[in-house]
């Protein structure tokens, strides 16, 4: 049963909407002059989330570029989540659906929002169980154990290695980046990986064991130099271990 | 060591200072639960130590209670698991709206004081309620302007609180404000609300940004004739949790201790009998 008369929700209506769009409004029995605070205080709290959020890319973009497209976003986009530091992903989710950096001409923007975003999400996330562990087991044939808070994205840009003004959209390729949480302190640390690492970690991942995804590897990246992989391997495992995402083995 | 419930918001901005200092000892904490859920990390630790060292209240911001769209079931049964994790018995919300057409507005919008929109609101109240299995607490909130109203905001108040019969949080520097925006006298709207249904209190600061306008931002200390407000409220209901919300301009701790041991000693004049949270 509808309890609310049209005519209430009508006036419900063009407030919110007048919140999201900016376009003036004449409300019944309302102080005019008043009514633009609540434009002002709702999209003060969409950009300050925006710009916290996404520093690197607020801080890239003309002013007059960023405030079109937050603006473009609040007034087009329906924001779902009740959660507003999960609003962001929306921003990033709705660039990419409307095709913002072909408009734009900034062939990276997506990516770079990504690796903004992924930095929040990999700090935040919820927490995940560490796995049970034993330390000494053999590197080669035993399931190692890696820190289940991470992701390993890919991109087209190297987002994370050059800042935006150094010609950024001249460097078009394959890169992968390991996103990573610390147990102790929460602090997300990243790394970049070639192909051939980041199908280490995701076959390690899956639980297949080292010396089956060096034999593999070998094949696949048609190295065909099974010792020289193993060491180049071992070292980068030794890295892992030393930055704490491989935490032992697998019991 | 204060005497009463008197609490503070448990914000990010200061989180980890105040976990840390020996000086800000409030009686309880309050937070957003949107702020929290499903917060895993960095956060999540300090909202456990949080836990641990005191008793949780929260105080929703996105249950949108007079929106004109359906209610998020999902959302409340989302609160309603955050609420059982950290032992949370006081759940608080605005009365006003922050979603509308499907969309989020993180901010709190007012709504029209009609009689259709009181009805439509006792209903979620009740909706609410059923889901959480626990009383919903509603807060007066601040506003710049009336939408179309056919009714005052204490009407408004009184009927939503008396037709639902759900406990009401009565937020001291909001009625100052409204008073002061609004031309009413803050006094006799106090006490014409239905005061055996104040349940909780709400002190904060707020800024006047001109001669004809106060804005409710929670950035400044409160001032005098809120305590003045609240120590004429305080006479007037029974011993409740009373909370310190400060969001912004976030000072020292000695400060925001200083502010709750006002508070305390107003309450302690007037309600011998220390009130329980839990
Ligand atoms: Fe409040």
């Amino acid at each position: 049963m509808q309890l609310l008369n049209n005519e209430t929700r009508k006036q419900q209506q063009k407030l919110a909407n007048y919140c999201r769009n900016g376009i003036t409004i004449k409300i019944e029995k309302s102080i005019p002059e008043n009514i633009p605070h609540y434009r002002r205080l709702v999209y003060n709290i969409i950009t300050d989330t925006l710009e916290t959020a996404y520093p690197i890319t607020y801080n890239y973009l003309p002013d007059e570029q960023w405030n079109n497209l937050v603006h473009g976003f609040f007034s087009n986009h329906k924001c779902q989540t009740p959660q507003v530091w999960r609003m962001p992903l929306e921003f990033y989710e709705y660039v990419v659906a409307n095709n913002i950096a072909e408009f734009y001409k900034i062939p990276f923007l997506n990516d770079l929002l990504y690796f903004e975003w992924i930095e929040l999400e990999v700090h935040t996330m919820p927490d995940i169980d560490y796995p049970t562990i034993k330390q000494n087991a053999s590197l080669l044939t035993d399931i190692i154990a890696i820190n289940p808070e991470y992701k390993l994205i890919q991109l087209n840009y190297p987002v994370h290695l050059i800042a935006p003004v150094d010609k950024l959209e001249e460097k078009h390729g394959t890169y992968f980046l390991l996103a990573f949480r610390n147990k102790q302190n929460g602090n997300v640390q990243f790394m970049d990986l070639s192909i051939l690492f980041a199908y280490i970690i995701e076959n390690i991942a899956n639980e297949i064991t080292l010396s089956k995804i060096i034999s593999n590897a070998d094949a696949l990246f048609q190295i065909n130099d099974i010792n020289t992989l193993q060491k180049h391997v071992l070292a980068f495992i030794e890295d892992l271990k030393q930055r704490e995402f491989i935490i032992g083995f697998k019991l | 060591m204060l005497k009463h419930n008197i609490g503070i918001g448990f914000r990010k901005d200061f989180a980890e200072e105040f976990l840390n200092t020996q000086i800000l000892k409030p009686s309880f904490i309050e937070l957003a639960p949107e702020n929290w859920i499903d917060m895993g990390g960095y956060w999540k630790k300090l909202l456990d130590q949080a836990a641990e060292k005191y008793p949780i209240t929260c105080h929703g911001l996105s249950l949108s209670i007079g929106s004109p769209d359906e209610l998020d079931v999902a959302f409340v049964k989302q609160v309603k698991k955050f609420l059982k994790q950290y032992n949370v018995k006081v759940y608080s919300e605005h009365l006003s709206y922050s979603k509308c057409d499907n969309a989020h507005l993180y901010d709190l919008l007012p709504i029209p004081f009609k009689a259709d929109a009181v009805k439509h609101i006792v209903a979620r109240i009740k909706q609410v309620q059923d889901i959480l299995e626990m009383p919903l607490v509603l807060e007066n909130v601040s506003y710049y302007t009336p939408i179309a109203a056919e009714m005052n905001e204490h009407e408004f108040i009184t009927a939503i609180i008396n037709e639902s019969n759900c406990k009401m949080l009565l937020d001291v520097n909001n009625v100052y404000v409204n008073a002061f925006n609004h031309n009413y006298n803050p006094k006799e709207f106090i006490q014409k609300l239905p005061l055996h249904n104040i349940s909780y209190i709400h002190m904060a600061g707020h800024e006047k940004v001109s001669d004809t306008l106060i804005i409710d931002t929670h950035g400044q200390a409160i001032i005098d004739p809120v305590y003045e407000l609240f120590n004429f409220a305080s006479s007037l209901i029974k011993p409740v949790p009373v909370l310190l919300e400060r969001d912004f301009n976030i000072p020292e701790m000695e400060e925001l201790q200083n502010e709750l041991s006002k508070i305390d000693a107003i309450v302690s004049k007037k309600w011998e009998v220390e009130n329980a949270i839990a």
